[in-house]
């Protein structure tokens, strides 16, 4: 095998680290979409009216089951047609928002059905109102399992970022790939990639631990 | 069974569809079916290969002695850690340096069937350690050799506990299959793309082409319904 | 036929069993009594091999439990001889530990087969018999999730009996039971102590029982065994103050 150390540091690792500003872009703001697009979909999908909740479900199932990269593309070949042009990087993240905010959803509802009814049943012999039992009640026992769940999610959604370069936006994988093919030269490159989303990725499951560990100490002592 | 009636509408509308009078349908679905081949076999041994590395790390990382479970480890960290893409280019571009050849088919399955494994090997080493403990010293208490323990007690608790976890997995696996156009196979996605780019029927050609994954994703769970069914029999109500 | 001699059991620097002497002659009933905590459990499990111990030798039958005499010196024992020893012990746990994925049958004749050679048909024959005689005949195709915990505890109890063990361990066979249960577990417990057959060593909390079935009854208080006798003296006469403070909180409950 031949490896090329200046390769490697004078053209490799700097487009790499401007790409790794894309990479991680993409990553927190289709998480943060996601955290809210979850929560709208959760009320949808729980709403009393089926004519609500039904299509909801099934918008939730349909996206499960399909490739994100599927969805990537339709939303990329889609939205021009119907006259909305965005950059190929917002549209990626739109989709990466849809696809993890029915992900979400599901954490959320799942969160809260963990909480026994017994609570639900305590609050109401206290009398206490709907703001008060979601506040200091029912959201505060809901959160150990759901920090977590929503932690392995960002990383989650860290590591398919690198789908975005099916429709040519240029983070680490895009980059990578253009490096390889102008320079004939793949081995630095996509060995560099597969170590940052390596490195990034232990990281944070190291510090969603240490998240995790202090919501379970804060909330249940 | 509401959705064995799902399906079975989704493949009446798919042959509703290749039998209606856009002319277009008649042009790209035969491509996309080629490319639903392709996916289908590409999947078929990636599925193999990942619950084979599944058990093999799973149980490694659970029993193995030291040496053993330290190599199982450093595969489930490094293979959970990067992402799949990352890996399908590596088993493609970066392999060939050294000296190893590998064929779009096999890249694919390997790249998927090792990223995968990873994550199933976790399933494995969880389900064994969700077998209660009571079982071991039953075992114990009659006299039962570690192999019959294994083969005869924890393993199949473990398979019983195991199997929604890899069922999960498989699905993710199947929609997984998507990014294998990355190392130049025409599976469906591939496919759609390609037929889009020729036809502009983006609405048409996508509705199938999520229908298709959908379809091949409710089989999966069927198949692992009744697999669960089968290794939870004594889990029946009382009689 | 069993002996503890000079038993250490410790998890850290806790020390559950402190220097124990303790032995039960062949055939005899003895119980073990005692506040949780006080080690009656762990008794039985070191016995068991369920948990190693830290100090001291348990003999059974006169031989070496975890060491064994090569050439006159004591060494850690091999496998094959632990397996040897245990074949004469068998243990029925408080909460059954019955294999759920088995038949009651097929959980009594799982490890005869296997570990003592028998055909499959010798295995049934036998199993069959046990587990009419623990009363359930008619449940040996259900699975243990079909039975109730009496019925399971019994099934567990032939399941025991069909490794042909001289001595049975019994670890609070009823405590996981619901109280119109417990009478069906103790009637098969006491027909295999009234046999003669078994020694049989009984945790229990169950004093009446106790006193009923048992030859000597033991009470152990912090890893020690602080008084024993004939369960008319030990009962009607307890010299220990910490046994006469057990004793009237236990009837004080009850």
């Amino acid at each position: 095998m031949d490896w090329r150390w200046d390769f490697t540091f004078e053209v490799v690792l700097p487009r790499i680290w401007q790409a790794a500003g894309v990479t991680v872009w993409a990553t927190v703001v289709s998480f943060l979409l996601a955290l809210v697009g979850g929560l709208v979909l959760m009320l949808l999908k729980t709403h009393r009216s089926a004519w609500i909740s039904r299509p909801a479900t099934e918008f939730i199932e349909v996206i499960r089951a399909t490739p994100l990269l599927v969805q990537i593309f339709f939303l990329f070949f889609l939205l021009p047609e119907v006259g909305i042009t965005l950059p190929p990087l917002t549209t990626g993240i739109l989709a990466l928002a849809i696809y993890n905010s029915t992900l979400c959803a599901e954490v959320y509802r799942a969160g809260f059905q963990a909480v026994p009814s017994g609570q639900w049943e305590a609050c109401v012999a206290l009398n206490m109102s709907t703001y008060r039992t979601y506040k200091d009640v029912i959201i505060p026992q809901s959160l150990p399992p759901i920090v977590p769940a929503l932690g392995n999610y960002l990383v989650a959604i860290f590591k398919e970022t690198p789908l975005l370069s099916f429709v040519a936006v240029a983070e680490i994988m895009q980059v990578s790939k253009l490096i390889g093919s102008e320079y004939y030269r793949f081995t630095e490159a996509i060995t560099v990639a597969g170590i940052f989303f390596l490195v990034m990725s232990l990281v944070a499951a190291f510090l969603i631990r240490l998240v995790d560990q202090y919501v379970k100490r804060s909330i249940l002592h | 069974m509401n959705r064995i009636g799902i399906v079975v509408a989704l493949i009446a509308f798919l042959v509703g569809l290749s039998v209606a009078t856009f002319a277009e349908l008649r042009v790209f679905l035969p491509a996309i079916l080629r490319g639903a081949v392709v996916t289908v076999h590409v999947a078929t041994l990636s599925i193999a290969l990942f619950l084979l590395l599944s058990v093999v790390a799973g149980i490694g990382r659970a029993y193995g002695a030291a040496p053993v479970r330290w190599l199982s480890v450093l595969y489930i960290e490094v293979f959970r850690g990067t992402s799949l893409l990352v890996i399908l280019f590596w088993m493609f571009f970066v392999m060939p340096e050294f000296g190893l050849f590998l064929s779009p088919v096999a890249a694919g399955v390997l790249g998927i069937g090792l990223n995968f494994g990873a994550y199933g090997a976790e399933v494995v080493r969880g389900a064994l350690a969700a077998v209660p403990r009571g079982q071991t010293e039953a075992t114990i208490a009659l006299n039962m050799s570690a192999f019959r323990r294994m083969t005869r007690i924890v393993l199949p608790q473990a398979v019983a506990i195991m199997i929604p976890g890899l069922v999960n997995l498989t699905i993710e696996l199947v929609k997984a299959t998507a990014l294998v156009s990355a190392v130049t196979l025409s599976d469906i996605t591939y496919a759609a793309v390609q037929q889009n780019q020729l036809h502009f029927r983006t609405v048409e050609i996508f509705s199938i082409t999520l229908m298709l994954y959908y379809c091949l994703a409710q089989f999966v769970r069927f198949g692992g319904a009744a697999l669960e069914d089968r290794f939870s029999r004594h889990r029946a109500r009382r009689a | 036929m069993i002996r503890f001699d000079k038993v250490l059991k410790a998890y850290g620097a806790l020390e559950v069993l402190k220097d124990l002497d303790f032995s039960v002659e062949k055939g005899e009933v003895v119980s073990i009594i005692g506040p949780s905590g006080s080690g009656k459990t762990t008794v039985l499990r070191v016995l068991m091999t369920l948990e190693d111990i830290q100090g001291g030798t348990i003999y059974v039958d006169g031989e070496p439990l975890n060491r064994m005499d090569v050439n006159g010196q004591l060494v850690e024992a091999s496998k094959a001889h632990v397996r040897r020893i245990r074949a004469k012990l068998g243990m029925v746990f408080q909460s059954f530990n019955l294999f759920p994925h088995m038949t009651a049958l097929q959980n009594c004749i799982e490890s005869p087969i296997y570990t003592q050679g028998l055909s499959k048909a010798e295995a049934v024959e036998e199993a069959t018999r046990l587990l009419d005689m623990v009363g359930l005949a008619d449940k040996a195709g259900h699975y243990p999730s079909q039975l109730s915990g009496g019925q399971q505890q019994r099934v567990a109890i032939a399941r025991t009996l069909a490794m042909h063990p001289e001595v049975l361990l019994f670890d609070e066979p009823t405590s996981a039971l619901d109280p119109e249960m417990v009478g069906e577990v103790l009637s098969v417990i006491r027909d295999l102590a009234k046999s003669g057959r078994y020694t049989i060593l009984l945790v229990t909390h169950q004093m009446g029982f106790a006193r009923e079935v048992s030859d000597r009854v033991c009470f152990f208080d912090a890893g020690k065994m602080v008084e024993e006798g004939v369960p008319g003296d030990l009962f009607g006469n307890p010299r220990n103050e910490r046994l006469r403070q057990f004793l009237s909180k236990v009837l004080e409950a009850s």
